[in-house]
């Protein structure tokens, strides 16, 4: 019982950082209607770049983010023609084969992490964020350290800033309108090429970025990706697919069913239990917790 | 068509029975059994997601589950390998039918998500279980004899192959679930159950997939989560019907022995450079999808209609 | 005519999405060996309504009857077995499928043999005049020859019911007079009932037996064509349409 406090207080630090991995992915699901089985990659990817960056010029890792985005930024947006020709094809059943295509890159990824970097598994410190905030209520103790602090204000300014582009900005609104309808989009002058071009960069970068986060949080390793792709797809289905404002909550709870598995089980339960509340999920109510996915 | 395709598969398989009495050295032997085993694996996937259109990238659970039932029956309950063998294909098509019911109602990214997240829970479990033996994996009474496992193996996959072609290719069935991929709404009008027909396209896939692990537990007699319920087996599976061509039986199965036999060169001459093995398998899936969106086979036999005289017009919109 | 029995009774349908109301409390009812046409303008319901009544969405409200049986909220799958055929406005066939191919998986609904669904699929192929592009890829045919290929799909299962979207609009005119035989050919030899939707006037108002006219949701008028042409509520609705 003295430990439910901080279960519920880790769970929402880690929460934090579900949000960024799955919101990206969110919307490039909502705009370009690709399911991205390489999501983790992009992590694992990003995470490595911060690694080396930080390794090789000692900066820290938090200051390296907007690099990292920069890079992978240009990556997604050079792969976005890819997979729009993949999604676009004359061959019937487009989608399914944007599906085969990605899985097919996430492989790729994953093999060329693993030559390039080995099987080790790695940290990235961050020097700005040590130690930890402690509090004390009665009979109950809670450790906020401050790099997960950090890691949440990350995660909560990267939404903030995604929010105030999608709303108030000419391409927020372009974003939208492909979202919501892509023949009438066209007609609306939107170009739904470069459109897609931006948010699949915009994505690949965000990702990107919170691998670094997870890196200086946790530890990274050239496997890694498989488990937040997984964590991905969780976040995104509970949400609903496509409905961006759901991605906070099921990040949050997703977060808490780590937490409350990690202290009171045992970790090695988590991904059943992330599986069974999938299952669950698409069984009672496939369009999400708010049954306004797509 | 069908009587001449008849008569080509029954000397061909006759052919195949015939290696172990050619080839001694156990080796080829071995290879030559695995190659089996991987057209079996790759017709399988095909089913559910080049006939039907959904993609299953969790086909390696399927495998793990049959080789795991196979193996705690026969070494915990003392069955016999045949009956646990069956037991296993079942406990295949049941998991099928439980992940299809609510997943198979949606669009296919639920159904490519639910399908890879149980692959991975499924690891999970057998690395936490007792009754799997964990981490430690099963170890199943040796029975050290090559040419049986060869036939075993070689029954499995023909009467799978066999099989399969009577229902998708020979029946009406293989049409029904190509007019599920290519329109599922449209199939409705037309008096077709998409949900009904893609549980029972998902049963059909996973079952055999099930068997095949089973007599793969038996014949390498240890098995443990990474080997059976690794990636490895979807990955695999995926590029070999991709590369071949989805939406045949031919094709994927000539993507099998192509890759299978590509792996074992490459394991044989750069063993130190295993994971380069991954890039070629995700490069080989990505470069097919945009240069070569109907496999080897689509693409020969489309080739083939092309220069064959048609017996058709011009469409001009107009008729007689 | 009064004397032949109702086929499809349309009772009172109601449909909303959301907070818009698609669908408003529509009543009409179509006699065997009947074309009636349904008319309006765009966004009128003309294809919600369809989607209706060949099951693809419930009514929120109101009843169909088919010969009798109450139908609503039925699977299309399981109205294209009770006789009720229909194409699409946005004609999909399948395109990775032969036009056979395509014809003959709607043939196994009442011809579960492939080689007798075959065979019936070449007989709605000479009908319709698709015969000799039969081994054709149905990704390769021209609009008008997909339209075609909706027809027959639809008239494989066999229908007493058929539900025509916009058949002819978009071919030109020696195809349009093409399908508009081929609709008559269907009501005189076949003795099937339909109902049709259709933006080109001059098609609508030659084949139907009688109109139906729905703007914005509603029924606005029904009755013989000619009586319709005058109706000054009708002719008002779709010179609203104009500007």
């Amino acid at each position: 019982m003295e430990l439910l406090p901080q279960a519920i207080v880790d769970g929402l630090l880690i929460g934090g950082i579900y949000i960024t991995i799955a919101i990206g992915f969110s919307l490039a699901y909502g705009v370009m209607h690709i399911i991205d089985f390489a999501v983790g990659e992009w992590i694992m990817l990003g995470a490595f770049l911060g690694f080396y960056l930080h390794k090789g010029t000692g900066i820290d890792p938090f200051i390296l983010l907007p690099v990292v985005f920069l890079v992978f930024f240009g990556v997604g947006y050079i792969f976005q023609p890819l997979i729009h020709r993949v999604l676009s094809g004359k061959r019937g059943n487009p989608v399914l084969m944007g599906l085969v295509f990605t899985f097919g890159l996430a492989l790729m990824f994953r093999g060329i992490a693993l030559t390039a970097f080995g099987f080790y598994t790695h940290s990235i410190p961050a020097k700005f964020f040590q130690g930890s905030l402690f509090f004390q209520f009665g009979n109950f103790f809670v450790t906020i350290p401050m790099i997960r602090l950090a890691g949440l204000i990350y995660a909560l300014s990267i939404t903030a800033i995604l929010h105030y582009l999608l709303k108030n900005t000419d391409f927020g609104l372009a974003v939208r309108a492909l979202a919501q309808h892509k023949e009438s989009a066209g007609l609306m002058g939107v170009n739904a090429k470069k459109t897609g071009s931006y948010v699949y960069g915009i994505y690949v970068g965000i990702s990107a970025m919170t691998g670094v986060i997870i890196g200086s949080i946790f530890s990274i390793n050239a496997q890694m990706g498989a488990d937040y792709t997984v964590f991905a797809f969780f976040v995104v289905v509970l949400a609903g697919m496509g409905y961006l404002a759901g991605v906070p909550w099921a990040a949050f709870l997703l977060g808490l069913v780590q937490s409350f598995f990690l202290i009171y089980l045992s970790p090695s339960y988590t991904l059943l239990a992330v599986f069974g509340i999938l299952y669950v999920i698409l069984l009672i109510s496939p369009k999400g917790l708010f049954a306004k996915g797509v | 068509m069908h009587r001449k395709i008849l008569i080509f598969g029954v000397i061909f398989v006759i052919a195949l029975a015939t290696i172990p009495l050619l080839v001694h050295d156990t080796f080829y032997l071995r290879v030559i059994t695995e190659a089996i085993m991987w057209i079996g694996l790759a017709i399988t996937w095909d089913v559910i997601a080049g006939y039907t259109g959904y993609l299953n990238f969790g086909h390696g659970a399927f495998f793990g589950i049959g080789a795991y039932t196979t193996a705690i029956l026969m070494m915990r309950a003392h069955w016999p390998f045949g009956l646990a063998l069956i037991a296993g294909g079942l406990a295949s098509g049941l998991t099928a039918a439980f992940i299809g019911a609510p997943t198979l109602r949606l669009r296919g990214a639920y159904f490519a998500i639910a399908t890879w997240a149980l692959a991975r829970a499924l690891q999970q479990l057998a690395l936490v279980l007792n009754f799997t033996g964990g981490p430690d994996g099963m170890r199943l009474p040796p029975f050290l004899n090559p040419e049986f496992f060869f036939y075993a193996m070689l029954t499995v996959v023909v009467i799978t192959f066999a099989g399969l072609w009577i229902l998708l290719e020979f029946a009406p069935f293989g049409l029904k679930l190509k007019a599920i991929r290519e329109d599922e709404a449209g199939a409705m009008a037309l008096g077709l159950n998409p949900t009904s027909l893609k549980i029972q396209s998902f049963v059909l896939s996973a079952l055999p997939t099930g068997i095949i692990g089973g007599v793969y537990a038996y014949w390498i007699t240890y098995i443990d989560p990474a080997s059976v319920l690794g990636d490895l087996v979807t990955d695999q599976a995926v590029v070999m019907a991709v590369f071949g061509g989805l939406g045949t039986l031919v094709g994927p199965a000539i993507g099998a022995v192509l890759l299978f036999a590509f792996k074992t060169y490459f394991w044989a001459y750069l063993s130190d450079y295993q994971v380069l093995y991954l890039i070629i398998l995700g490069a080989v899936i990505a470069l097919s999808v945009v240069f070569l969106p109907d496999g080897l086979w689509g693409t020969i036999l489309k080739y083939k209609s092309s220069k064959s005289p048609m017996p058709l017009r011009n469409d001009t919109g107009e008729t007689k | 005519m009064n004397s032949k029995p109702t086929v499809l009774n349309i009772d009172s349908v109601t449909k909303d999405f959301g907070g818009l109301r698609a669908v408003d409390d529509v009543s009409f009812k179509i006699r065997q060996g009947e074309i009636v046409g349904l008319i309006g303008p765009n966004g009128a319901g003309k294809t919600t309504l369809f989607n209706i009544i060949s099951g693809y969405y419930p009514p929120t409200k109101g009843k169909i009857v088919f010969k009798g049986n109450n139908i609503s909220g039925l699977s299309p799958f399981k109205l294209a077995k009770l006789g009720i055929g229909r194409t699409f406005q946005i004609v999909k066939p399948f395109a990775g499928l032969t036009v056979l191919e395509n014809v003959m998986v709607a043939s196994l609904l009442r011809y579960p043999k492939k080689k007798e669904a075959e065979e019936h699929s070449w007989k709605i192929l000479e009908f319709t005049g698709l015969a000799d592009r039969a081994y054709m890829q149905a990704a390769g045919l021209t609009l008008a020859g997909r339209k075609r290929l909706e027809i027959s799909k639809a008239l494989a299962l066999e229908p007493s019911l058929l539900l025509l979207d916009e058949v002819v609009a978009g071919l030109n005119p020696a195809e349009a007079a093409k399908t508009v035989e081929l609709i008559f050919k269907l009501k005189e030899d076949e003795g099937i009932t339909i109902l049709i939707v259709e933006h080109i006037m001059r098609v609508i108002m030659s084949i139907s037996d009688r109109i139906v006219v729905l703007n914005y949701g509603r029924k606005i008028a029904e009755g013989k064509p000619e009586a319709i042409a005058q109706d000054p509520i009708v002719i008002q609705a779709y010179l609203g349409e104009e500007d």
